[in-house]
């Protein structure tokens, strides 16, 4: 039993071991500094390669934890995007001269909170991921101690984060004194619809919406994606968030096994909607490359929404495939404005990007498909996402959702293909850029090219494991 | 694994296959760009002459069919074969590819490889769209022209070439995104008839959507209007055009040869492959609708072109004006008609294709495009102004010239159910002969006013070879468009009797 019990959870613990490790060996063996990305990403594969070696046994730890196949896939996901995150973050500190041990430790403890969450079967235990994923994040988000505006966004996402805890944690109380327990599977049989009941889930799903950053919870996402240094904000953007919708697509199943009920629907529905009108709509206005990217953000969970409010195993596919493309977008996008942005201290102009496509191709190309993606425009993995959220509500007779979702596409495009006449269509301006890109940037840059037009191209795989994921939520 | 076995496949790949290679390609090998391009685009002419060669004109039903499961779970798998309907398109697109390429040695000097990748990647999406018969597919080839495009008029383009790119783009994903919705909708009614997910067009064949009382209530017409938007966008169908003279006026020779000679053809075969065969009763129910915008589309773009002074856009509005006729023809039915549409998309291509190449002949030594600039340039240029002159009479349609043929099927083909619309569109044709014969009158018989247009030269062996496969076409075409009418007829009286 003692064995099961640990092998279930090898993976993070060796990751929280491997993090203290990085910590320790900053301080005693500074010398050792520059390796230390590349043994956080060691770790990061290791783990993900644990996670798959070892069997998926289901409950463990007394029904606490879910080790599924959905805990599988988005275990892998994050693990993803930590390994995506560090590629870029040690050119990036280096430049920045704040290559500290601590960076690396910090983000393997994120993902390990992350990890927690996605395969949390009790409401405390999503609690205690959720604060270990959190508080790191508030250290990291502020990491460059000297920036005004890192200093801002680490500030922000703890008042913020602060308070949707406490939102969390009182809606897990009421549901307590509705239900008497904090197990996700008792709850299912034990509430009614009670007005606690509602009034408990509602507060949860709030505390949930605000780390995805879903409008009318969403305004905290600017300013921290712009302050924050841009692996982190690259971790940020996709793993609170993956980890985050799990968890609501945990909860609604075990409340609802079957369907949504209409009260719920037209909550996610309009959430949905609210973040894909409002975030395409802002980003339009954004001149900050990170700010646009931050309103992008809320607009696509507002599309990865979608497809938890068609419900069903199409639609909980359509989630999960919707993260996994998230990811290498969003991440290929990060790494471009790594490599594009010469100082913390000055904003990521989308101006600045004028001309860069003929000086830097790999990234700027990167960047380019990544915008395209991030428009849903087929052959990239962006395109599956939302042909398979969309196609979730066609197929739960919501064709006005699919409409509306469409139309703020269209919206984005607008932005989207702005960032890339400026890349490849505004003239270089006199000023030379200051430094090449260092070959860590270019090989991630290659490797969410690849992820992106591989998968677009050939979803087969990727769509099976997460059909197979979603059938463990939804039968 | 034999590549012939896979014409098709072959056939759509091989310019993207050739692309990527050059994209590894250092971009200061200029002259290995050109050359490998344009073998490519060559093989891929000859390709397609080797499928024409398999094609068998007697028979209705799809042939030469490739397929593999994709994504099996969403009933969506690679399908690609080929019909009288798309056999054509792919002939004409094979056969326009080589001639972009060869114009470009003289227009585009900077940045050439990623001209020739962009181009090469177009051809892939285009050829794929006339293929592919799954509707997934269908849309991502759709698609993928998009990005190409986008940069080929917004990198390679004329002054304004950022507003216009951004706007083609734009209007064409406004277009192709309701599309997608209808789709997926498709998709989904084929489950609720069926049982089983289905993206193959030959399954949609068998559905049957209910009409219902009002537009809003009748689900075959929504779909309907959703697939004609993003196609009538494409054609593009008055008042639908405004892109179209930005798009080809900006857009850099080669540019505007493939957009009008290929990529609005789209429209029309979408017009006629999906909205004419899934939607019987709705296109029955707007044929009036789009038979007046068509006449309108014919008569508002002679006029407007009458107006212009910039070469490149007069030719752009001519388009509407021809585009106004395929539509004429695809709505007013009859197999005469129809024939004559199609007919009459393969001459756009190649006569509105060599203008557009002869007005960037001129452009390439004068930079400019505006027609007061030139005049007299008979005497300066004789080759050149009797290659204009056979562009021209093709595209007014004089007799033994391609345009005629696909003029006048359509006119009689649409007098017999639409005498007024056919009376109203052959004003068009008159029209036609005004504004391109004035065209010629001011570019190469009025007295030669401009100093620096006395020494230009005359067209070179490059320029002439790239216009020759075209002028032998529009001949053939007008002499025996026997060879052409007879690879459609039974396809399309399967679509007009289905």
């Amino acid at each position: 039993m003692i064995s099961l019990w640990l092998t279930s959870v090898l993976p993070e613990l060796f990751l929280v071991f491997a993090g203290g490790l990085l910590v320790l060996l900053d301080a005693f063996l500074p010398r050792l500094r520059p390796a230390l990305a590349w043994l956080a990403l060691a770790t990061v594969l290791g783990a993900l390669g644990l996670r798959w070696i070892l069997p998926a046994p289901g409950p463990v730890w007394e029904g606490m934890l879910l080790v599924d196949e959905l805990g599988r896939f988005v275990d892998s996901y994050i693990l993803l995007a930590a390994a995506l995150a560090l590629f870029m973050a040690d050119p990036y500190l280096e430049r920045t001269k704040s290559r500290y041990g601590e960076f690396f430790g910090l983000l393997l403890w994120a993902a390990v909170g992350a990890m927690t969450m996605a395969k949390a079967n009790h409401l405390l235990v999503v609690f205690v991921g959720l604060e270990l994923l959190s508080v790191v994040l508030y250290v990291l988000n502020a990491f460059h101690r000297d920036s005004i505006l890192s200093l801002e966004a680490g500030w922000k996402y703890l008042v913020v984060g602060a308070f949707s805890s406490a939102v969390f944690v009182f809606g897990a109380a009421l549901l307590y004194g509705a239900a008497s327990t904090f197990s996700l599977g008792e709850l299912a049989s034990g509430i009614n619809q009670g007005w606690l009941v509602v009034l408990g889930l509602g507060l949860l799903a709030s505390a949930l919406a605000f780390k995805l950053a879903l409008f009318p919870f969403h305004a905290w996402a600017p300013d921290v994606y712009q302050g924050s240094p841009t692996p982190v904000t690259a971790f940020l953007s996709v793993v609170p968030k993956g980890a985050a919708l799990v968890v609501l697509a945990r909860l609604v199943a075990t409340v609802n096994p079957q369907t949504l009920t209409p009260r719920w629907t037209s909550v996610l529905a309009s959430l949905a909607v609210g973040s894909m009108v409002l975030g395409n709509l802002a980003a339009i206005a954004q001149r900050d490359l990170k700010r646009m990217l931050a309103y992008s953000g809320i607009a696509h969970m507002g599309y990865a929404l979608v497809g938890l409010v068609a419900f069903g195993p199409d639609g909980l596919a359509a989630v999960l495939v919707y993260l996994a493309a998230y990811t290498f977008m969003n991440i290929a996008a990060f790494a471009a404005v790594a490599a594009f942005s010469e100082n913390e201290e000055e904003p990521h102009l989308i101006n600045d990007l004028a001309g860069q496509g003929w000086e830097r191709p790999t990234v700027a190309f990167a960047l380019s498909v990544a915008m395209f993606a991030l428009a849903g425009i087929p052959p990239t993995v962006g395109f599956v996402g939302k042909f398979l959220a969309f196609r979730a509500a066609v197929n739960m007779n919501m064709v006005w959702l699919a409409v509306v979702g469409v139309l703020t596409s269209l919206v984005s495009v607008f932005y989207y293909v702005r960032v890339v006449y400026y890349l490849y269509m505004k003239p270089l301006p006199k000023r030379k850029p200051a430094f090449s890109e260092p070959w860590a940037i270019r090989l991630l840059a290659a490797l969410c090219l690849a992820g992106m037009v591989v998968l677009g191209v050939f979803p087969k795989t990727l769509l099976e494991l997460a059909e197979g994921a979603a059938a463990i939520l939804v039968r | 694994m034999n590549f012939l076995d896979w014409p098709l496949s072959t056939l759509i790949f091989l310019p993207a296959g050739a692309g990527l290679f050059l994209l590894f390609v250092p971009g200061r090998a200029v002259a290995l760009h050109r050359w490998v391009s344009l073998v490519a685009s060559l093989a891929t002419f000859a390709l397609s002459l080797v499928v024409y060669a398999r094609f068998d004109p007697e028979q209705a039903a799809f042939q030469l069919t490739e397929t593999a499961p994709w994504l099996p779970s969403l009933g969506i798998s690679y399908r690609v074969e080929l019909d009288g309907l798309s056999i054509l398109l792919v002939l004409l697109t094979a056969l326009l590819q080589p001639v972009v390429f060869l114009s470009s040695w003289g227009s585009i000097h900077e940045k050439v490889k990623g001209y020739t990748v962009a181009m090469l990647f177009l051809e892939t999406g285009v050829l794929g769209a006339f293929l592919a018969t799954d509707m997934f597919l269908f849309y991502v080839f759709w698609e993928l022209m998009l990005i190409p495009m986008y940069f080929i008029i917004g990198v390679w383009g004329g002054e304004r070439r950022i507003y216009a790119a951004v706007k083609f783009v734009l209007f064409t994903i406004a277009g192709s995104l309701l599309m997608l919705v209808a789709i997926l909708y498709m998709a989904f009614q084929y489950k609720t008839q069926f049982g089983t997910l289905s993206f193959a067009y030959a399954d949609w064949l068998k559905l049957h959507l209910p009409m219902g009382a009002s537009f809003w209530q009748s689900p075959q017409m929504l779909a309907f209007a959703a697939f004609a938007l993003a196609f009538a966008i494409k054609v593009p169908v008055w008042p639908l055009h405004t892109w179209l003279p930005d798009a080809h006026t900006e857009a850099p020779t080669g540019g505007s040869i493939i957009l009008a000679g290929v990529l609005l053809k789209l429209g029309t075969y979408g017009l006629l492959r999906f909205n004419r065969t899934l939607f019987p009763e709705a296109w029955e129910a707007s044929r009036g609708f789009f038979i007046t915008l068509a006449v309108i589309a014919i008569v508002y773009g002679a006029l407007v072109s009458w107006a212009q002074k910039d070469m490149k856009r007069l030719v752009a509005f001519s388009s509407v004006s021809h585009m106004g006729f395929i539509i004429l023809g695809m709505f007013a039915g009859g197999l005469v008609a129809t024939q004559g549409a199609l007919l009459q998309m393969i001459n756009h291509g190649l006569s509105t294709g060599a203008l557009f190449l002869l007005v960037g002949v001129v452009y390439d030594r004068r930079h400019t495009r505006l027609i007061e600039d030139y005049g007299g340039l008979a005497a300066v240029m004789p080759v050149y102004t009797g290659a204009f002159l056979l562009a021209t009479l093709a595209s007014i349609g004089v007799p033994l010239l391609n345009g005629f043929v696909g003029e006048f099927l359509i006119l009689l083909g649409s007098y017999q159910s639409q005498p007024v619309a056919a009376a109203l569109g052959a004003t068009g044709v008159i029209l036609g002969a005004v504004y391109m014969l004035s065209l010629v009158q001011r570019v190469f018989w009025n007295a030669l006013t401009h100093e620096e247009n006395r020494t230009l030269k005359d067209m070179s062996w490059r320029e002439l070879a790239s216009f020759a496969p075209l002028a032998v076409c529009m001949v053939w075409i007008g002499v025996h468009p026997v060879t052409f009418l007879r690879l459609s007829e039974a396809t399309l009286q399967k679509i007009l009797g289905g």
